[in-house]
């Protein structure tokens, strides 16, 4: 047992409401690392678990929505293994995404209207109770808003979508 | 692979190649993989043909340059949010908002029940052997007046020595490695070789290099 597998542990737990991995607080203090170079002795040791991961596929990813550090799939093996949770379902996804350019837009909470709005349509419950479901978003009856939940920081690689979409608006 | 080969020309109409599709709209700048050309350059550069490739690298550098210039345009857009406002309020077909999450979704790696008492363990162990406080210490010479390092008692030893000899006095004559027979334990085997060395040095155990034997 050394400092790599436990790491390798950390980084792909299975925590509650969907969490994966551990913050780097809690990877510091499992690993008893306290003193003033602990950031250094942390990225030195997820560049070399990243060494041993990259030949087999995997990537160590951070999610910014809780600030958790993680272990997945690369791009090319998630493809393979069906990772779009949107196959076929166009209007879920255009529904994901307004509620996205929201949400990032006011600092994590949307109102049910904007989106609404944004997606041209009258009636978005529906779609919006699914991506609940699937425990992308938390719906807010009492102030009519939707939150992001940090599982689609997991799921999602945003600030790819986010290229994406500029290199679309920019057309 | 590090190829020592002069590739400046090969690489210069690449270059020229790679103007050329930008200009023309076949790639965008944004999708150029520039490293695999810095790469090569890097691979068959060497101190005979170095002069060759300064031409080269700057027309790279130019390229790279360019690159930059138009993901500081990128950035700019993504700050601006309005933009991309503005194109939802375009109203655009679900399968065009769709399309933007191509190569976007990734599936995680996770263990599904993780044991406590390992991380108890792990954090026990690693909050006392900290790597980034270890401290490179000089060794002390230790001041002997011994030839040997290790001291055993002599009358021990030697007393081993004779328990030893006719511990295999009925084996010999036999192969050298017969000595070991049936013996796992790597200690052990050590042990036997030492004493088996002592014997050949005092001569009371002779071996053949020939036929690899042993024999008194």
């Amino acid at each position: 047992m050394n400092e790599i597998s436990l790491l390798m542990n950390l980084l792909s737990k299975k925590g509650y409401n969907g969490q994966l991995g551990a913050p780097k607080e809690e990877i510091l203090e499992v690993l008893g690392a306290k003193d003033k170079n602990s950031s250094i002795y942390f990225q030195k040791l997820l560049v070399q678990l990243s060494n041993y991961l990259q030949p087999i596929g995997m990537q160590i990813r951070y999610n910014p929505l809780n600030s958790y550090w993680y272990i997945r799939f690369e791009s090319e093996i998630s493809e393979l293994i069906s990772a779009n949770p949107f196959e076929g379902k166009p209007s879920l996804a255009a529904t994901l995404f307004c509620t996205l350019i929201y949400c990032l837009k006011s600092s994590g909470n949307a109102y049910i209207s904007e989106i609404q709005k944004a997606r041209n349509k009258k009636y978005i419950k529906d779609d919006l109770k699914e991506l609940e479901l699937l425990g992308y978003i938390e719906i807010r009856k009492e102030t009519e808003q939707v939150k992001l939940t940090p599982l689609i920081g997991y799921q999602l690689d945003i600030p790819r979508l986010l290229l994406n979409t500029a290199l679309k608006v920019k057309d | 692979m590090i190829n020592h080969k002069d590739m400046s020309l090969e690489l210069d109409n690449k270059i020229e190649m790679i103007k050329k599709d930008i200009i023309s709209g076949k790639i965008t700048l944004l999708e150029l993989e520039l490293s695999i050309l810095f790469n090569e350059m890097e691979n068959s550069i060497n101190i005979f043909n170095i002069e060759n490739y300064s031409a080269t690298y700057k027309k790279a550098c130019q390229i790279l340059e360019e690159k930059f210039e138009e993901l500081k345009k990128l950035l700019r857009l993504l700050d601006d949010d309005k933009k991309i406002i503005n194109f939802l309020k375009k109203k655009p077909e679900d399968e065009e908002i769709c399309s933007l999450f191509d190569h976007c979704w990734y599936k995680n790696f996770y263990i599904e029940d993780l044991s406590l008492n390992f991380l108890t363990y792990a954090k026990n162990r690693y909050c006392k052997e900290k790597a980034s406080n270890l401290e490179i210490e000089h060794l002390i010479r230790a001041i002997s007046n011994e030839q040997f390092l290790i001291e055993i008692p002599e009358q021990q030893f030697i007393e081993k020595l004779d328990i030893f000899l006719d511990g295999i006095r009925d084996k010999l004559p036999c192969l050298f490695e017969q000595i070991f027979d049936g013996e796992n334990d790597q200690i052990k085997i050590y042990e036997k070789f030492i004493y088996l060395l002592h014997l050949l040095q005092q001569g009371r155990i002779k071996y053949h290099k020939e036929t690899n034997m042993l024999y008194l």
